[in-house]
């Protein structure tokens, strides 16, 4: 997942068709007669920040601002941001579980604004599926029950749907505890209930609102890889929303961080962590070591002819990574692109300055 | 200097406020009083000037009543049914094995304790000789619940999903909460005449309200992760509520179920003063009429009994439960099977197993011996509380000092002297800085002296509205002035008076009492462990039990009624005010010990004031608990209007049973306000 993320940059940004997940000016805003407020500001013409500002004057709540982003399909998409800015309320929007103020939100190129109410079931049933903070277990059905309740509600027959509960079930890794009661399982083992519930209806958009946070950081690194394991396979879309910039890094294709209900910056890992747009973004990844996530391509300099030889070196590969390799020497080092072609090379100074700039 | 103009105003301001609320409201008072001579309707509401509101409740409600009273016929008619096949399976099924069915079900939801409280509790009712009777009682309750589970599951749902009707289905549940017990009867009693399907219907509904508000509460209090899960798995509104969010709310709906039961009961037992139904309740008033205290000792302990065994069974359906072997349950029933094929013949004849007849003899003998004995001094305590306080308080003290009583009489001299004291002492008060302390210290003497039940009506008014104002600004002013002119004017004001001065004294001496010993209680953890399972007690009673011994040694009058008032009542009380301190958080308590507070000090100064609004939510608690008591003591002599809704079902006076029932409530819910205010205040003040 990671190598084809960090290529997904090149993606196209504007909307289209083939789109998992489209938004185009959303809003939500909180408060007696938003709609009608924020209708009459839009009218304006003013731009979102005066727009929110205007509301918020009028004792209105406007938690997501004007957010347009867009998903490819198989795409693994982080919200980041501080707690309060709008990613919960940025994901209900999207799966519709709080009706969005203004705005437009398309899946697989359906909108789903406009669905109607039954249209908006069979979608649940078939296509999305949410993974909860807080798990949302529900607390009078042992285990399989809570897996298999998505497929009782798509009118799945008892057996199929058990058959299709265990399956999950061992895909999350919790064979042998199917009779157990939510209230009887570890924080882990509840949120890997969560996931199997989510994944029982085989969906093709997956929403997960901080699905680590409450767990402890050893049971959520055992879990964010087993995650990745499973999105190999299954190649959903997703949108998973985490305050953790450590999470994100490992997880994300793109990175969407908000602030006050805004989207600030969008952008692959390395974005977010060479470019920020701004001192709220370079906060979040102060404390990441950036020769990690900055790669040779982006500091060398054109190659000079000088010497060929020496480690190999490659475009992708990380300044840490680098740096171990050639340690060692104080000549200039080739770097290759990926079919070998010597394309420029990198010298300590270059790795010296590139790593004070970061910081 | 302007800035600390503007930061003192407040302050003052707020202080003259309550002070000039007191001091209208005395001048109120004084300027009644003075003119009483020439215009004494400033005094006594004439009658002339009340409305016949009772007549027209009466006329227009009968009107109504007899439209759809075909309609109920039927529906009467129909509950016929299911009542008789319940009176008729509990009372033909042979009693081994209705107890070991019983203590089997006790088993399977709370084990051995609960299944040894099944058998105990039943096989006393056995013995008591009360079995048919209780049989009797219980199919009513087993027919009512259901139908008041519906109605609240109903209520309550309702309220959740259309958010528009919730405040005012809130509304209504809040009244028929303060709307007296008997003054349901009422209407019903001309609906369907007499019979036992009047206190079935009554019973259902003054059960659903517990049930509607817990499912409300219940559904509410879902996480809305769990709801939005719900919603996520492709779920219809209707299979997210009854296959998620209400089984997710169940320990609350339990809860709910548990209230309901027992409301159901409380109030079968009630209707029991319609007759016409040979149950329990009916045994109880009977043999109290009769004198016979050791029958209605017996037949109130059957009472009781239900009362428990029902209120721990359906408790442990809101607790985590563990599961118990179902075997010993078949057992169990086996051997009740067993026990009724060998016995077949006797079963049928429960009066043979009446072993504790003899009891009824021991308990009368007991109490006459006792009475016997220390009847003067029984006389000397209600005597001296009746001459000395309750009378004071009721008639004042210019009509309650007597030769007889109190040695000498209060002639106008005495009254003069009196509140030539009373005004030096205000004016030394409000010279010292607390005029409304001063103003309030005048507003007593005038109820001294006058009375409550002849207290000035425009002192009255003005006064409780002073309150409103106090304690939640001009809006709660209005609302209680209004309510109160409704009473005012319907011609029941006399008789609300004396409500009020029975109830306040009672819930005067609660509150001392009661709050001494949640005080009590939550500094001694022995104490509590004392005070705690008889004021579980108390509280599992219904309300009618407590009649009994206070009728059994004080006999007939108001002294006992408000004896049973306080027994009822004071529990509340005690409850909040231990939960307030005892809950005060340790950083707090610490905060203080580090200043060098002594204990009592952080009591007083910390911990007392931290608990203020819970211990006065204990006291609005205790004021309605004493509400709903007055009505019911009106059966043991109590004059106000708790007599008039009684004598109105006596008489199937519809109209005067309502506006009664109305004028209480309406006391009720006045004085529910007035202290919800004064709580939030402390709530707010304290930044809870
Ligand atoms: N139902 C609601 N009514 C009013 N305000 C709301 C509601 N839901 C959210 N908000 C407000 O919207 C803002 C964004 O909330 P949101 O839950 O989306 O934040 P978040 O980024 O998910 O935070 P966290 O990391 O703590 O979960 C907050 O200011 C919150 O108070
Ligand atoms: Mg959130």
């Amino acid at each position: 997942m990671k190598a084809f993320g960090n290529q997904s940059s090149t993606l196209p940004s504007t909307s289209s068709v083939a789109d998992a997940i489209a938004t185009s000016g959303l809003w939500q805003v909180f408060g007696a007669g938003a709609q009608e407020a924020l209708a009459e500001q839009l009218k304006t013409g003013a731009a979102s920040g005066d727009v929110a500002s205007a509301l918020q004057d009028r004792g209105l709540i406007p938690a997501v601002q004007d957010a347009t982003f867009n998903v490819a399909p198989g795409e693994l998409f982080v919200i980041m941001g501080l707690s309060g800015s709008g990613k919960s309320t940025l994901v209900r929007c999207i799966s519709r579980l709080v009706e969005p103020t203004a705005g437009e939100v398309m899946i697989g190129g359906e909108n789903i604004l406009t669905a109607s109410k039954k249209r908006m079931i069979e979608m649940r049933r078939n296509t999305l599926g949410m993974v909860f903070q807080h798990f949302g277990l529900f607390p009078h059905m042992s285990v399989i029950d809570n897996v298999a309740f998505p497929l009782k509600m798509n009118g799945v027959k008892p057996a199929a749907r058990k058959a299709r509960a265990a399956e999950v079930i061992s895909m999350v890794g919790l064979e042998g505890r199917e009779d157990a009661f939510p209230r009887e399982l570890s924080g882990g083992q509840r949120q890997r209930v969560g996931i199997a519930r989510s994944l029982a209806g085989n969906c093709d958009v997956w929403f997960l609102d901080e699905p680590f946070s409450a767990l402890d950081p050893l049971i959520r690194r055992q879990l964010q890889d087993e995650f990745l394991n499973i999105q190999e396979k299954l190649k959903t879309s997703i949108v998973f929303i985490t305050h953790d910039i450590a999470e994100a890094l490992k997880l994300a294709d793109r990175i969407a961080i908000m602030r006050d209900g805004r989207i600030v910056q969008i952008g692959t890992p390395t974005e977010i962590v060479l470019n920020p747009v701004d001192d709220y973004v370079r906060e979040f990844s102060r404390d990441i070591p950036k020769g990690r996530h900055m790669t040779l391509a982006e500091v060398m300099e054109p190659f000079d002819g000088a010497d060929a030889t020496g480690p190999t070196l490659s475009t992708a590969m990380s300044l840490e990574a680098a740096l171990a390799d050639c340690a060692m020497t104080l000549d200039p080092v080739a770097v290759r692109d990926g079919d070998g072609k010597v394309v420029g090379q990198v010298r300590p100074e270059i790795f010296a300055k590139a790593l004070a700039r970061a910081e | 200097m302007s800035a600390t103009d503007t930061i003192s105003s407040p302050r003052s301001y707020h202080v003259t406020s309550a002070a000039s609320a007191g001091l209208i409201t005395l001048l109120i008072g004084v300027v009644c009083l003075v003119l009483e001579p020439i215009a004494p309707w400033l005094v006594k509401w004439p009658a002339a000037w009340s409305l016949p509101l009772a007549a027209w409740i009466g006329e227009g409600l009968g009107a109504f009543l007899n439209f759809i009273k075909p309609t109920m016929r039927v529906l009467s008619w129909l509950l016929e049914f299911p009542m008789g096949w319940a009176n008729w399976v509990l009372n033909a099924t042979p009693w081994p094995l209705l107890i070991a069915l019983v203590t089997a079900l006790g088993w399977l939801l709370g084990g051995l304790r609960m299944a040894a409280l099944g058998a105990l509790g039943l096989g006393f009712v056995l013995g008591t000789g009360y079995w048919s009777e209780g049989m009797n009682t219980l199919a009513l309750v087993f027919v009512s619940v259901p139908l008041a589970l519906l109605l609240g599951t109903g209520i309550g749902l309702l309220a959740y999903e259309v958010p528009r009707v919730k405040n005012a289905v809130q509304a209504v549940l809040d009244i028929m909460q303060t709307v007296p017990t008997f003054a349901y009867l009422t209407p019903l009693l001309l609906l369907f005449g007499f019979g036992p399907v009047v206190g079935l219907i009554a019973s259902a509904i003054y059960a659903a309200p517990p049930m509607a508000r817990n499912v409300l509460l219940g559904l509410e209090r879902v996480d809305a992760e769990i709801k939005e899960a719900a919603v996520m798995s492709g779920g219809t509104r209707t299979q997210q509520l009854f296959l998620v969010e209400l089984p997710a709310a169940g320990t609350q709906v339990m809860i709910g179920v548990n209230q309901c039961l027992m409301a159901a009961l409380s109030m079968v037992i009630i209707a029991a003063v319609i007759g016409g139904f040979n149950d329990i309740g009916w045994e109880v008033l009977l043999t109290m009429r009769k004198a016979q205290f050791g029958q209605s000792v017996m037949a109130g302990l059957v009472i009781v009994v239900f009362a428990i065994v029902i209120d721990r069974y359906s408790g442990t359906l809101a607790l985590a439960r563990k599961s118990y072997d179902k075997r010993i349950a078949y057992g169990l029933i086996a051997v009740g099977v067993v026990a009724s094929v060998v016995t077949w013949g006797q079963v049928s004849n429960t009066a043979g197993f009446a072993i504790f007849d003899g009891a009824a003899q021991v308990v009368d003998d007991a109490v006459g011996a006792f009475t016997a004995s220390n009847g003067a001094s029984l006389d000397q305590v209600k005597n001296g509380a009746m001459f000395y306080v309750l009378l004071p308080l009721r008639i004042g003290l210019d009509e309650a000092i007597l030769p007889f009583t109190w040695g000498f009489q209060w002639t106008a001299a005495y009254s003069g002297i009196f509140f030539a004291a009373t005004a030096a002492i205000c004016v030394a008060v409000a010279l010292s800085g607390r005029v409304a302390l001063a103003a309030v210290l005048g507003c007593l003497a005038i109820l001294l002296e006058t009375g409550v039940s002849q207290l000035p009506w425009p002192f009255v008014l003005v006064g409780v509205g002073a309150i409103g104002y106090v304690s939640g600004g001009w809006k709660l002013t209005r609302l209680v002035m209004i309510l109160l002119a409704c009473v005012l004017i319907s011609g029941l004001w006399e008789r609300a008076l004396l409500s009020l001065y029975l109830s306040g004294a009672a819930v005067l001496t609660c509150a001392v009492f009661g709050g001494l010993l949640g005080l009590w209680a939550a500094v001694s953890t022995t104490a509590w462990r004392i005070i705690r399972p008889i004021c579980d007690m108390l509280q599992t009673i219904p309300l009618f039990v407590f009649l009994i011994p206070v009728l059994m040694f004080f006999q007939i009058g108001e002294f006992s009624a408000f004896l049973a008032i306080i027994a009822y009542a004071i529990v509340p009380m005690i409850r909040y005010t231990r939960a307030g301190i005892a809950t005060t958080p340790p950083d707090l308590m610490e905060a203080a010990e580090a200043t060098g507070a002594t204990y009592w000090q952080t009591m007083w100064e910390v911990r007392v004031p931290y608990a203020a609004p819970t211990i006065l939510l204990g006291l609005n608690q205790t004021i309605l608990y004493a509400f709903s008591m007055l009505v019911i003591a009106a059966l043991i002599g109590t004059t106000g209007l708790g007599q008039s809704i009684y004598i109105a079902l006596g008489q199937a006076d519809v109209g005067l049973g309502v506006a009664a029932g109305a004028a209480m409530a309406i006391l009720a819910l006045i004085a529910d306000r007035l202290v919800q205010g004064f709580a939030e205040e402390r709530r707010k003040a304290l930044g809870l």
